[in-house]
């Protein structure tokens, strides 16, 4: 921001804007929170000079559905079926991580095949989200025809998971201890064939979108996380990756069947706009292959389940445990505290978005130009329903 | 920028001579995966309204409720699933759980109505379009939320078992037993079969929440013999078991014996906790079975004064005399006869009734006589030679083993019949050493013994030998008995009615042995009741008994087998539980 | 980890030590050895990743639990220091200065569970529920379904039977002899 101008802003006092409505120098206006670039509802509280964002606050609340709450007074198993209602986009990342905590509780161990299963279901709606997300970049930056591509792609990816589970939205598949079923004749072909239209349209996505000599205008230059702010924020996932942090759960801590996947984490320099795009842009392509190699190399044989105990009256041992994974936004995580009973004394569920949609957009918004805030907060790829459980 | 980064943007417009995404209208033509989780189906056929959707539900979306045209039977409740799809967020753990596998789901997703009432229905009951729909949601064969298995029950192996009287099953260890009762969910469909109703799921729920000593409270409160029904009980509830449908059913009868055998009989005043107030009536028992000791032990409860007159010289009846030691130790039923007769009950041992004493006497001096006494007159084959040395009955072989008289059994025996006595005086035969034969006149499936008696009685070697029908039974030269029988065919008589043996004529097998043992069912003896007391019976031999255990005359009641169709222990125990109830109803209603 | 726990012990005092995994260990501390502690943790042994504040209700102790989860990259490996407030006008003190991101989640906890964290920006602003009256709702004593149940009515026309208890009034009833 080589042109900052001090006078536009309004005086500090004391760490804090003083924002005097009636000098007529700010305006106040109310972005959402019906956003078309999110998934969910969250409304920006900004305050304007001219044209330029002075000040903004995050405010959710819009579809808190006290989740966390709901878990407390229900057995672990009835549970399962509520936590991939946390995060519309990426149901599965919730499963996963809920089911992995319930399996690190009781100490149980899920057969290979299952690991796999959990792998394809992780990969594919990390590629769904990403393809839900570019709409939303590219819309919020004027290019609504690309939403109308990548939203397609989503649903023949929704199409699979209705073939492979049963539900389009919410599969409910991962359940502690493996998964609920193997897949269906032909899967594998389906698969293959979605994944040839997905890198069609990413393509054509790359010609239009990441070419595009007014996106990249837009995009350059716009919220740029420094290497400072990544700690200090919490900043997870490609925003952190986008500024040169190698960090990937996936490699790091591999999980599920990752540690026998063959891929690269994939950095940036500069974590602004544009280069958050690439990132993600190389992500759906390394879903892609990621893809095709579990269709690969997955377990013909095996089973699918480790047998629980009678979930009706389930006790898991009393004990606390972190579980995390790589979602598309970055890492997603639930604590779990278990007192011994049949009901989770607590599950708290940590979402990226908590800190990118609202420490971080706060800051970084500040100096933005309000056509481009939309494109900001889409860039930092935010999902309100896991900010509120 | 690059001049390509102007111009590439306008290579979206060949999308133009592209196909279009949209799916066109209209969208109902669109099916469901062949796994979707759509509208519930519900075979009510299949469907035995154990409720466990509805548990299982975590939106509370399901209620059990009646329905018209199903009856509530033994294993059925006649309750069927409703579905609220106000709630119902098609999670299929309903269908997972479902231990009958009758739930399941339909592929079909579109039901529009304005009626917001008709969201609430019962699959099956009412008629839906996609009631005959194949594909949808089931759950895959080898995914189960509850374990199909019943933990192993450890036993003495087969050639262990022949050479001693040793209890040949081992009970479950702690670990064992609450894995097991960790199985049960609960939905207590067996209560109602079981005919004591003991509280089942409850007394599962105290062992898989190791409450040993509410658990053994909990299964006084219906049957007061749960050592011995733990190790001998006909366990019609398992039989009755939802998780059966699909799996094994919840080893019910062990969990009680592990129950029972937790505690030790010094402790039992301890868990129970019983205070008993005198209430000054007195009441006669004649007959120690398990309907004497149980009606005993429940009027004891309620105050009254108690006699037994039992004829032989321990109490226990049947399961004494009749049910070999490898499968009741004796230590055992005595741990259940203490703790009775320990609340002050007393009784007179090798006091028989109309011999010792008249029933005159007992009648007069007691406000009420429940008789009790068991069926012990072994029936006949009624076929030629029956009264050689060497043809004994089942029951008399029981008895003397029991008695630890001597019993010369020979190399090879044959032994008639196909119920619990016939198995057990065949095992208890090749215990003693002999090769032992089985004729039975019908087949192995008609055999009215407990089925793992009859596994446990091959295992151990006894040959089967099925639609046999005795004919004779002659002396050889070498003073052995030549037992003489026809084969049989087997004659449908209908719908209703089991097939019926038929001889067929001309041809005739034989077995040389040195004893055979009959064991075709017994009846009861009354000779002890005086004349005029015959007002009593409805046949010869055959006392009129309502449901309430009363007979004609409002003193005398009637309990244990000679009371009930069934038979066995637990239907004694129940009688015995009944009976006391009524007793006390009788002479409170008396007394005011 | 076992030579990072050395040197902790060696500066703090730490109460109880749950190993869950390999990789992650729950410490607990004193109230006062927490802003030190973590501090300590961010600057000297590279946990600089603040992964979240968790709160757990133990009502029948008269507390709460806090749970700093960090997570040092180069380890890869995860400490969750835990410490316990008191229940009764619970206050702790704000970590906002060391890591930013951190009042977002004291101003949670502050709605959720009543606990106050002094001096964090906007810490008592409504984050969820604006117009809230109740108790802070993720206490345990907040009963969920008795304030359904008071605040919205239920659907007419639904009635369950319980099977066993069914079963018994249909073959079984209680009868009483005339």
């Amino acid at each position: 921001m080589e042109d900052f101008n001090r006078d536009k802003f309004p005086p500090i006092v004391n760490g804090k804007p003083i924002i005097d409505l009636d000098s007529q120098k700010f305006l106040k206006v109310w972005q959402g929170p019906q956003h078309p670039g999110v998934t969910g509802n969250m409304a920006l509280e900004v305050t304007l000079s001219g044209d330029e964002v002075v000040d903004l606050k995050t405010h959710v609340g819009y579809l808190h559905r006290g989740f966390e709450k709901l878990m407390e007074r229900r057995k672990y198993l009835q549970c399962f079926t509520i936590v991939c209602r946390i995060c519309v986009p990426e149901p599965d990342t919730n499963e996963y991580v809920f089911a992995a905590a319930v399996e690190d509780l009781a100490g149980i161990k899920v057969p290979e095949k299952a690991l796999w299963l959990r792998t394809l279901t992780l990969e594919m709606s990390r590629l769904a989200s990403f393809l839900m997300w570019i709409g939303g970049q590219a819309g919020s930056l004027g290019m609504g025809t690309i939403a109308q591509w990548t939203v397609a792609q989503r649903d023949y990816i929704l199409d699979l998971f209705e073939e492979l589970t049963g539900g389009r939205v919410y599969h409910m598949y991962i359940v502690p201890g493996g998964v609920r079923g193997d897949v269906p004749e032909g899967f594998f072909e389906h698969v293959e064939d979605v994944m040839k239209g997905v890198e069609k349209v990413l393509a054509d996505v790359e010609i239009a979108l990441l070419n595009n000599a007014i996106f990249k205008k837009r995009a350059k230059g716009l919220g740029i996380i420094s290497q400072d702010m990544v700690d200090e924020y919490g900043i997870v996932g490609p925003n952190a990756r986008a500024a040169g942090f190698v960090r990937d759960i996936r490699k790091d801590t591999p999980y599920a069947a990752y540690d026998q996947l063959d891929f690269t984490v994939i950095t940036g320099t500069k974590s602004d706009a544009l280069e958050r795009t690439y990132v993600r842009f190389q992500e759906m392509l390394q879903c892609v292959s990621l893809i095709r190699q579990i269709a690969r190399r997955i377990p013909k044989k095996g089973a699918l389940y480790t047998q629980i105990p009678n979930p009706l009256h389930w006790k898991i041992p009393a004990g606390e445990t972190y579980i995390r994974a790589e979602a598309s936004r970055g890492e997603y995580g639930y604590y779990m505290v278990s007192d011994g009973s049949e009901y989770p004394r607590r599950v708290q569920v940590r979402g990226p978005s908590y800190t990118h949609a609202i420490a971080v957009l706060e800051e970084l918004a500040v100096g933005t130009n309000l056509a481009d805030l939309a494109g900001l907060m889409v860039s930092l790829h935010t999902c309100p329903p896991e900010i509120e459980r | 920028m690059k001049l390509k980064d102007w111009i590439s943007p306008f290579y979206v417009w060949k999308r133009a001579f592209e196909k279009p995404f949209t799916v066109p209208k209209p969208l109902d033509e669109r099916p469901g995966s062949s796994r979707y989780r759509g509208f519930h189906k519900n075979d009510l056929e299949k469907c035995i309204g154990c409720g466990t959707c509805s548990s299982i539900c975590q939106n509370h979306a399901i209620d059990m409720v009646p329905v018209e045209g199903i009856e509530t039977t033994k294993g059925d409740s006649g309750l069927r699933p409703r579905i609220d799809y106000g709630r119902c967020c098609w999670c299929a753990l309903c269908v997972d759980i479902c231990p009958t596998t009758s739930l399941s789901m339909s592929n079909e997703y579109l039901w529009i109505d304005t009626d917001a009432e008709v969201f609430r229905f019962i699959p099956g009951a009412e008629n839906k379009p996609w009631d005959n729909v194949q594909e949808g949601y089931t759950r895959e064969e080898s995914y189960h939320i509850v374990d199909p298995e019943r933990v192993t029950m450890e036993m003495l192996p087969p050639d262990e078992r022949v050479k001693s009287f040793l209890e040949m099953v081992k009970g479950y260890s702690r670990e064992q037993a609450q894995k097991e009762a960790d199985r049960c969910i609960q939905c207590g469909i067996c209560t109602a079969t079981c005919p004591a109703h003991m509280d089942i799921p409850g007394y599962i729920k105290a062992v898989r929440e190791n409450n040993i000593k509410d658990g053994l409270k909990l299964m006084y409160e219906t049957n007061p013999m749960p050592a011995m029904c733990g190790r001998v009980c006909t366990h019609q509830c398992e039989d009755v078991c939802a998780l059966g449908h699909s799996g094994d059913p919840i080893s019910i009868r062990w969990l009680k014996r592990y129950l029972a055998d937790q505690v030790e009989l010094d402790d039992y005043a301890k868990a129970m906790l019983v205070a008993i107030d005198s209430n000054g009536k007195h009441v006669a028992i004649i007959g120690a079975g398990p309907g004497g000791l149980s009606a005993a032990y429940y009027l004891r409860l309620l105050g009254y004064d108690i006699t037994i007159y039992e004829a032989k010289d321990y109490a226990g009846g049947m399961t004494r005399y009749g049910i070999p030691e490898y499968r009741l130790p004796y230590d055992q039923l005595d741990k259940d006869i203490s703790y009775i007769l320990s609340l002050g009950i007393n009784i007179q041992y090798n006091t028989r009734v109309g011999e010792d004493i008249t029933f005159e006497q007992v009648y007069t001096s007691f406000d009420a006589v429940l008789i009790s006494v068991g069926l012990l007159t072994p029936y006949k084959m009624e076929i030629p030679g029956e009264e050689l040395p060497g043809n004994i009955s089942g029951l008399e072989v029981l008895d003397m083993v029991t008695r630890g008289e001597k019993v010369y059994f020979g190399n090879r025996v044959a032994v008639i019949g196909g119920g619990n006595v016939a198995m057990d005086a065949a095992r208890t035969a090749r215990t003693f050493g002999a090769d032992v034969t089985l004729l039975y006149r019908r087949r192995i499936e008609d055999m009215p013994a407990d089925e793992e008696e009859i596994i446990d009685a091959e295992h151990e070697k006894v040959e089967f030998i099925t639609q046999a029908i005795p004919l004779r039974i002659e002396q050889t030269e070498d003073n052995k008995l030549r037992f003489i029988f026809g084969l049989a065919e087997m004659v449908d008589q209908g719908d209703e009615k089991r097939p019926r043996p038929v001889l067929i004529e001309g041809k005739e097998h034989s077995i040389d042995v040195d004893m055979v043992i009959s064991a075709i069912g017994q009846g009861a003896d009354f000779s002890f009741l005086p004349m005029h007391y015959e007002a009593l019976f409805s046949r010869r031999n055959q006392l009129k008994i309502d449901e309430f255990c009363r007979t004609n005359d409002p003193k005398i009641f009637a309990a244990g087998d000679i009371a009930n169709k069934t038979k066995d222990a637990i239907s004694a125990i129940a009688d015995g539980h009944r009976a006391a109830k009524t007793i006390d109803h009788m002479l409170q209603k008396e007394g005011i | 980890m076992k030579e990072l726990l050395q040197r902790l012990s060696d500066r703090f005092s730490l109460k109880e030590i749950t190993y869950q995994r390999d990789n992650l260990i729950f410490i607990t501390v004193e109230k006062s050895n927490v802003i030190p502690f973590i501090t300590h943790l961010k600057q000297h042994e590279n946990f600089s990743h603040l992964v979240m504040i968790g709160a757990v209700d133990y009502i029948e102790n008269g507390t709460f639990q806090l749970t700093y989860l960090l997570h040092n990259y180069s380890l890869h490996a995860d400490i969750g220091v835990r410490v316990h407030v008191q229940r009764e006008n619970p206050v702790m003190e704000s970590i906002h200065t060391i890591w930013a991101q951190a009042r977002t989640y004291q101003r949670e906890i502050r709605e959720m569970f009543g606990i106050d964290f002094p001096g964090s920006p906007d810490v008592d602003k409504p984050f969820l529920l604006e117009g809230w009256q109740n108790i802070p709702p993720m206490r345990k004593d907040f009963d969920t379904l008795k304030y359904s149940q008071e605040t919205y009515f239920p659907r007419s026309g639904r009635k369950h039977y319980d099977p066993q208890n069914y079963m018994k009034q249909k073959l079984y009833p209680d009868k009483e002899p005339e």
